[in-house]
């Protein structure tokens, strides 16, 4: 079913491009090659392949941020800023200790990521155990509050490079991620320089991430006490589940999902924190993934994929056919309104011979009913 | 110390609280909506979207008809249209709310700019003239009145016509047949559905609601505030309206005090050159402000029973 | 955008139509045909400030030498260095790179692709630490926008010290949008001259930390405006645009930034310029002429990069006298505005 929300969207994209006097088929020609290296007219498909997998990689664990708490029906606003705290530290602790050598450093600077984003989220976690207080508000907030700080300590605060420049010293050499392929200008991999491919060991990690979710939440009792949350806290709680305590728990591991993203980042790709954190999306864009993934593993790796080949496709259709990059996000729109709706469920309903199908909403998906109502009840003391 | 002596001492002033009132208007109208539209049981997080939407079209309009009131029709028309867009999809098909609520933010986001691009060929939006503009109006006799005159009545019509939506707001909710309607198909909708209210209606009609007063609070961004449309414009303004009508528990004038709170840190922040402390730090404020009091002060808040519940006949 | 193409065609199908017409001489020596890419940082084409200005000067190349241009909008920091990777990877004769922003992703590509001509408004291409890298394909892009804050400043302050403003209480303002080089440079150079001017001057220096939302500058220039100033220097891209709007409501002047915005508002009595379609049509004019040079090149008054326009304001003779003589002694180098942020 996914897969014909994504046509659809496809198609009514199409149409909008055709009827604001542009070539849909020149416009998606170029975003598959941008975003899968698929059908290129002279550029590297190698390239291409590269650029949006270093975009799947914060998507996969954000995405798990966000889905995690879903399923014990909290809704986690909040990925962005949990993952800005987590570059934040990532970057503080590859500063302060940038002589230590990469199986000390590495290590540190990941974990401390995952600190700095649990705490973040741990903040709307325990506000909602203790006094109810609504996590979407509280996550909002946080956002904010890591977006300024940022600023604060790249611009006239303690991270800032020096005078004038907004944005930190680098990381130390053994803070980073290594690349697939070697870092070097001069080696010459399928035509470019082998630096081009930016794809870092971060992959793995996001893998892992995603991994980590699917058995935490299936085969762990952590797991069973989150789905039992997010059905029914009054259930879960006759069942003996201490909802308070789950609350806490999801949120702090959520956050620390976010936080490594965050990391990874940094240690992979960036090796400073710049001004850029202030306009990232990528926590938002996981909100999309956790949903369109259906809240399972495979289909989080699967929405990142797509999400990150969106990303990376859109940039290369307006240099190569000229449509505004911002198609994209019209695209992302219209797959998320398809999937929400059952569009596609419904106009097999219309056709005759292929009424009858199965159009229910997968049983996959998180329970989306009363995600603001009961969840949002204090446990008793 | 000196830090806090200025933001005391800008604290007695007028000035400071006409800027709040103004910057809390442009968050009141969404939220507003978004208490309409959540009260009757469909979740609204699409206010950023519809604002943004609205704003657009309100210097499309402006510039084409050279007419402020036929703007702000066709901004809230344009808002109406994404939440009709929001109450189809999530009425009619039972889509999650907050899918189709970040789709249409999603869809606003990138159709505005898209649409610029079209439009106007990379070039500028243009300028709407001064006249063109949402007038500010100082009502005759009470703006003399000592500071609240200056607060309160030297301010543009957008921001006495809020303040008339916010306690008519009110007024119908909790005050007359159609407030109870709204509220009883939010709360208990098999029950709403039993003794003849139009369950779906009442929910279509709540939620264009609240894309028209979000479409509204963008024609005043757009064309009172400013007089240009900008990409991203409402800076996420939506998403502190949402923040504020949770904040507020539901209730029009909680969400006033929630936006006044907001509004005042921005106002605040906005005299950072007179003021002794990191901007940065400074504009943090009205966030930990607010983490505060939800922490200490007002707690939880609780939403309409069926918030968020798709309603399917013959269930509850 | 999808019938640029085709405008692009049109322009060819014409050159060629005049070719044959001239006799077409010329049969074997086909002009190469320049590739140019330009990336703009995240506030797109349609910030009303640089990235919109690198974009005229792009067209005006492209009528000037019909060369194939493609633009590309970066939506995040992330962009940047796959879109430079992007032009540079298809050979592309020049990479524009818009913004100080993006100075690190210009260094990292222009290293892998040496013989791919780069050019940076606003900065150069560097290591992490911010050091130029000095390669011999960058052409750094620089201004001085002290230069064009101080003529602004001159006549902000001329008008104060002759009471020639709307209140002349000695009191004026600028609003940034966040606390950069560019913008602060803009700032020094306006304080700098205003004080010189008329010493008793108040310069109120606030800043919105955004660059599009227009609401958050005008509540900034409105509190600057009760505080009593009645001159207000815009310098902060699409959010100024509340500024200048505060201009006419709050009954005092303005003074836009970086393109001529005499049309964004009456209030506007001028307008300091910073040249960043000059600077981007240099680039591609010397690359087409065979005249690109690695380093630093420097828009400022001297070579009519930077400066300023007089817009709604009928300019006393007194004025223009003192402004021809600051602008001749910023041009002769005897006086130097400063860029330092010392406030």
């Amino acid at each position: 079913m996914p897969l014909g929300s994504v046509v659809l969207a496809f198609v009514v994209g199409a149409v909008i491009v055709a009827v604001t006097g542009g070539n849909p088929f020149g416009a998606y020609g170029a975003l598959i090659c941008g975003g899968f290296g698929i059908a290129c007219n002279g550029e590297n498909p190698a390239l291409q392949v590269s650029n949006t997998i270093v975009f799947i990689i914060p998507l996969i664990t954000t995405g798990v941020a966000v889905a995690l708490p879903f399923r014990a029906n909290l809704f986690n606003i909040g990925a962005e800023g949990q993952l800005i705290a987590g570059s934040i530290a990532c970057t503080a602790i590859g500063i302060k200790f940038s002589g230590l050598p990469t199986p000390i450093l590495l290590p540190m600077v990941l974990v401390g990521g995952m600190v700095a984003g649990a705490l973040w989220a741990g903040v709307a976690g325990v506000l909602k155990a203790t006094v109810g207080a609504h996590e979407v508000v509280t996550t909002i907030m946080m956002n904010y509050i890591a977006q300024w700080l940022l600023r604060y300590l790249i611009i006239g605060g303690p991270l800032q490079l020096g005078p004038g420049t907004s944005k930190s010293q680098p990381i130390g050499p053994g803070a980073r991620l290594a690349t697939i392929l070697p870092a070097d200008n001069s080696l010459i991999i399928f035509g470019l320089p082998a630096s081009v491919y930016r794809v870092h060991t971060g992959l793995l990690i996001a893998i892992a991430a995603a991994a980590v979710f699917a058995f935490l939440l299936w085969r762990t009792s952590l797991g069973y006490e989150i789905r039992a949350v997010g059905q029914s806290q009054k259930a879960a709680r006759y069942a003996g589940v201490s909802v308070r305590r789950t609350i806490i728990v999801t949120m702090l591991i959520a956050g620390a999902f976010s936080g490594l993203a965050g990391a990874v980042q940094i240690a992979g790709v960036d090796h400073n924190l710049t001004d850029k954190y202030f306009s990232d999306t990528t926590g938002f864009d996981a909100i999309a993934v956790a949903l369109l993934g259906l809240g399972s593993g495979v289909g989080i790796v699967l929405a990142a994929i797509l999400f990150g080949a969106l990303h990376a496709g859109g940039q290369v259709m307006q240099a190569d056919a000229g449509i505004s990059s911002n198609l994209v996000l019209i695209l992302q729109a219209l797959i998320l309104f398809s999937i929400a709706a059952n569009f596609v469920g419904a106009i097999r309903q219309r056709i005759p011979g292929l009424a009858g199908r199965p159009t229910a909403m997968p049983p996959e998906l998180p329970p989306s009913a009363p995600l603001m109502s009961e969840a949002a009840e204090p446990p008793p003391a | 110390m000196t830090a806090l002596s200025d933001i005391l001492h800008l604290l007695v002033t007028a000035n400071l609280w006409q800027a709040t009132l103004a910057a809390a208007v442009l968050l009141l109208l969404p939220a507003l909506g978004g208490v309409v539209s959540e009260r009757s049981g469909v979740v609204n997080i699409a206010m950023e979207g519809m604002m943004l939407t609205g704003a657009f079209f309100a210097v499309v309009a402006d510039l084409a008809l050279h007419n402020p009131w036929l703007a702000t029709g066709v901004a809230m028309l344009a808002g109406a249209l994404m939440a009709s867009v929001h109450a189809i999809v999530s009425i009619r098909f039972r889509a999650d709310q907050i899918v189709s609520g970040i789709a249409i933010n999603i869809f606003a986001a990138g159709l505005t700019v898209f649409l610029i691009n079209r439009i106007y060929g990379l070039q500028d939006v243009g300028h709407v003239t001064q006249s063109e503009l949402l007038p500010d109006i100082k009502v005759p006799a009470l703006d003399q009145l000592p500071f609240i005159g200056q607060v309160v009545f030297q301010q543009n019509v957008i921001v006495y016509v809020a303040l008339v939506l916010l306690v008519l707001t009110h007024v119908v909710l909790f005050q007359t047949r159609l407030g109870l309607r709204i509220r009883a198909v939010g709360e208990h909708p098999m029950a709403a559905d039993t003794a003849g209210i139009n369950v779906y209606l009442i929910r279509y009609g709540a939620v264009i609601t609240s894309g028209l007063l979000s479409g509204l609070s963008g024609a005043f961004l757009a064309i009172g505030v400013a007089n240009t449309f900008v990409p991203n414009m409402t800076d996420g303004r939506g998403y502190i309206a949402l923040a504020a009508m949770i904040f507020g528990k539901w209730t029009p004038f909680g969400a006033f005090i929630a936006c006044l709170i907001f509004a005042l840190g921005e106002a605040i922040y906005a005299n950072n050159s007179i003021i002794h402390i990191s901007q940065y730090l400074l504009s943090m404020l009205p966030y930990l402000i607010t983490l505060i009091v939800l922490a200490g002060l007002v707690g939880r808040s609780i939403p309409p029973a069926a918030d968020g519940l798709p309603y399917v006949p013959g269930s509850e | 955008m999808g019938h640029k193409r085709y405008r692009f065609l049109g322009v060819v199908a014409a050159l060629m139509v005049l070719a044959t017409a001239c006799g077409g001489s010329t049969p074997s020596t086909t002009t190469k045909q320049y590739k140019i890419g330009l990336v703009t940082d995240i506030g797109g084409l349609n910030d009303q400030s640089f990235n919109h200005l690198a974009y005229v000067g792009l067209e005006k190349a492209k009528q000037d030498f019909g060369i194939k241009d493609d633009v590309t909008e970066s939506k995040s920091g992330d962009d940047y260095v796959p879109n430079l990777t992007h032009y540079a990877s298809l050979n592309y004769d020049l990479v524009i790179g818009v913004g100080f922003l993006m100075a690190e992703a210009v260094g990292t590509v222009s290293g892998q692709f040496p013989s791919v001509h780069f050019a940076i408004i606003d900065g150069a291409g560097t290591d992490s630490k911010g050091n130029d890298l000095k390669h011999a394909n960058v052409e750094s892009l620089f201004f001085k926008e002290q230069d064009a804050g101080a003529m602004v400043g001159v006549i902000a302050g001329w008008l104060e010290k002759n009471g020639k403003a709307k209140k002349n209480q000695h009191i004026i303002g600028a609003v940034g949008g966040i606390s950069i080089p560019p913008v602060d440079h803009y700032i020094a150079g306006y304080r700098w001259a205003a004080k010189m001017e008329d010493p008793q001057i108040n310069v109120l220096v606030g800043y919105s930390n955004d660059f599009t939302d227009s609401a958050k500058c005008k509540t900034v220039a409105q509190s600057q405006v009760q505080q009593g100033a009645d001159i207000l220097f815009q310098v902060a891209g699409g959010c100024g645009q509340g500024v200048l709007q505060e201009g006419t409501q709050g009954g005092v002047y303005s003074i836009g930034v970086d393109a001529d915005q005499k049309t964004a508002d009456p209030s506007v009595i001028a307008s300091a310029l910073k040249k960043v379609d000059v600077a981007t049509y240099t680039a591609i004019k010397n690359v087409v002429n065979g005249q690109f040079a690695g380093g630093a090149l420097t828009f400022e008054i001297k070579n009519g990069g930077a400066g300023y326009a007089i817009d709604n304001l009928t300019v006393p003779p007194e004025l223009k006298t003192e402004l021809d003589k600051i602008q001749g002694q910023i041009q002769s180098g005897a006086l130097v505005p400063p860029s330092d942020k010392t406030w």
